[in-house]
């Protein structure tokens, strides 16, 4: 190359980096858009997207004139969570909402820490998310051991369950809910008939519903990572005849629940968190994210986490890290999912009640702070 | 005791679904040595006509006034598409490389797999989608032992269609013609035979028989999801070779094999869920170690198949 056209490239290299960076802030999603978690994935992304309308549509944030979102698929797999992760560095977005699973939101939370790039997690409840120390590492969602914790007390104290048959799909978010619901059970002096475990993607489970209706537990603590298997275990436990309470968690909560399993899925219980549906900020949300269809199970938390990280952006009048951080932590605000207030370590705390589906709706249920029903 | 026979049905039902889906995959083997790695994806393209048919006349109201009526039609269609979706796949991916060598058509099939179901996963989303399942709920309880109706269903039409691939086979001029063909092109070529004509019609076959296998599957599922094809396509393929790839009954049998391996190693064996694919697979290499052809596969030269 010669030396004329190495400058002529410079110079074109700058002037596109000036106008790119002119008047756009640019904040980051990391999710699962393709493959087994697509689903949530594309929630994820939506959510940052209602959050980023609803900003512009309240004015905006000053001194730029758009808000753009870089939705990077990780695939739930920790290489390209990495490597989406360093592609969202090169872009220069002033913050990062995700990821999904907890084993691709850790190494890629190493990844923006180097770039001091903030990092909002509305998916990942696994407790090493926040544990390592990361200075820019937030949690809006609630985490696994106080989600397993209203799980079990619900089981005591509500359903006076004597025995628990617990069945698992071995990703590290069901088998962590599902071992620590194990230990749980023990300590209370619950009987553990079995804890089987199943393939994540398996849509066959009748070996295992029929092992169920044959051992008859009060309660199946079905610990799956996706709505969908979670709606073809309900059928097929109907269809076998498994009359157990069934309990799972928020990996299921989503609309698609009740489209697959229909009435296989009345009073299902599951922990999930708190909404309250009635206030306004709630109501704002679901007009932001109308656009996208019915939110699913993180589409309110990745709202929130955006949301979260555009308003700090604009009370800190800067991006500078360190400021955006002040502001988050300074700030109390009624999310579309609960009431947000981020501790130094970057949790925003765990408000799990127990919902239950009734006429093909989640509805609130038992609250395991007070022990009353709604 | 009727944990037994209860464990049974579930894996007769699930062999019978692996076996519709071998059928396809056995037939296109059998007459040019391809696997054809696609056929998942054909079985995964079935599912989806199904539901946007069936869910089509269950808003119009059709399904609740004449459900079994509405159900043969959605088959029938569906059939009918796969069927010329699977001719427009081999014309484009396998015909060019039908001199080269069995590699390259292989690697080719397995481009067309994952195009398709990517094709899939872009037009029809990445949400499962589910069946208006209502008609299909029922069933029977005999002696503590539930059968629904879907799983009678999904045994019925894998024998019926066997019988009448057989017929096809053993009884027809197409299937005369494609037999000579399996056995040697070039010569069934000098005689007369359109092998070009026979191959697709091969294909139209096999991808029917996989279209009705994918609407069984979501009936009886309840959904439909962009890569359903993968898992049955894999074990599928694992039931033709083990019945002996290019026989017809070989792969029902291989199916009903594999699926009720599946079942019992999960309802028998101490961690036999999460491991149900591992020992299905252990028996498939046993047998072949043992059987090289497969449970009924004859022994060959490489000049016939």
């Amino acid at each position: 190359m010669s030396a004329k056209r190495v400058i002529l490239t410079l110079v074109a290299m700058c002037l596109m980096a000036g106008t790119a960076t002119a008047a756009t802030l640019k904040i980051g999603s990391l999710s699962p858009l393709t493959g087994s978690y697509a689903a949530d994935g594309n929630d994820i992304a939506n959510g940052a997207r209602a959050a980023i309308a609803a900003i512009e549509k309240e004015g905006g944030i000053p001194g730029f004139d758009k808000i753009e979102l870089f939705a990077e698929d990780d695939a739930c797999d920790p290489r390209q969570a990495v490597a989406a992760a360093n592609k969202l560095v090169n872009e220069k977005v002033v913050g990062v909402v995700g990821a999904y699973c907890s084993s691709a939101t850790i190494p890629a939370s190493e990844t923006l820490a180097e770039a001091d790039i903030p990092m909002l997690t509305p998916a990942s409840t696994s407790e090493k998310v926040t544990e390592r120390g990361l200075p820019y590492m937030f949690r809006v969602c609630g985490r696994d051991d106080d989600q397993s914790i209203a799980a079990m007390k619900f089981i005591k104290d509500m359903l006076a369950a004597k025995t628990i048959y617990i069945v698992d799909d071995k990703t590290t978010y069901s088998q962590g809910l599902a071992d620590n619901v194990e230990k749980l059970a023990n300590k209370e002096g619950l009987k553990v008939i079995a804890h089987d475990h199943v393939n994540q993607g398996d849509k066959d489970f009748s070996a295992v519903l029929t092992k169920i209706k044959d051992a008859k537990p009060d309660v199946l603590y079905m610990s799956l990572q996706n709505s969908a298997s979670g709606a073809l275990m309900l059928i097929q436990a109907k269809r076998a005849g498994v009359t157990a309470a069934i309990i799972g968690q928020d990996a299921v909560y989503h609309p698609q629940l009740m489209e697959i399993a229909k009435d296989a899925a009345e009073g299902m219980y599951l922990t999930f968190g708190y909404i309250d549906e009635e206030t306004p900020s709630y109501k704002k949300f679901l007009a932001a994210y109308e656009k996208f269809g019915k939110p699913g199970a993180y589409s309110a938390y990745s709202y929130d986490a955006a949301y979260s990280l555009l308003s700090a952006i604009k009370a800190a009048k800067s991006t500078d890290p360190a400021k955006i951080k002040a502001e988050l932590i300074k700030g109390e605000m009624q999310g579309a999912s609960k009431k947000i207030k981020f501790q130094a370590n970057g949790e925003s705390g765990s408000n799990y009640i127990i919902r239950v589906v009734k006429d093909g709706k989640f509805a609130n249920f038992w609250d395991p702070q007070t022990g009353k029903k709604y | 005791m009727d944990y037994f026979f209860q464990q049974l049905i579930n894996g007769l039902t699930l062999g019978g679904v692996y076996a519709l889906v071998a059928l396809g995959y056995t037939m296109v083997y059998g007459i040019i040595q391809l696997i054809n790695f696609a056929h998942g994806e054909i079985f995964a393209a079935g599912g989806y006509l199904g539901v946007i048919l069936l869910s089509y006349m269950a808003s119009q109201g059709l399904m609740d006034s004449h459900p079994w009526f509405g159900l043969a039609f959605a088959l029938i269609l569906a059939m009918g598409y796969c069927a010329m979706l699977a001719m427009a796949v081999e014309k484009v991916a396998y015909k060019p490389l039908r001199q080269s060598s069995r590699l390259s058509v292989l690697l080719s099939a397995l481009g067309m797999s994952i195009f398709l179901q990517n094709g899939l996963m872009l037009t029809q989303g990445v949400y499962d989608k589910a069946y208006p399942t209502e008609f299909t709920h029922g069933g029977f309880e005999w002696l503590g032992v539930r059968v629904s109706f879907m799983q009678i269903g999904i045994l019925l039409v894998t024998t019926l269609l066997l019988v009448l691939l057989n017929t096809l086979v053993f009884r027809t001029r197409i299937g005369k013609a494609m037999r000579a063909t399996a056995q040697d092109k070039v010569m069934s070529a000098l005689v007369g035979i359109h092998s070009d004509k026979v191959i697709s019609t091969t294909f139209a076959i096999g991808a029917a028989l996989a279209a009705a296998a994918g609407i069984m599957v979501g009936l009886y599922y309840g959904s439909v999801r962009y890569d359903m094809g993968f898992v049955p396509g894999i074990k599928a393929f694992a039931a033709a070779v083990l019945g002996g790839i290019g026989n017809i009954t070989g792969a029902m049998i291989g199916g009903l094999i594999i699926g009720m391996v599946e079942i019992l190693a999960a309802a028998y064996i101490p961690a036999g869920g999460e491991y149900k694919d591992v020992f299905a697979f252990v028996i498939l290499i046993g047998v072949l170690y043992f059987m090289p052809t497969g449970i009924m596969g004859e022994n060959v030269d490489d000049t016939r198949v």
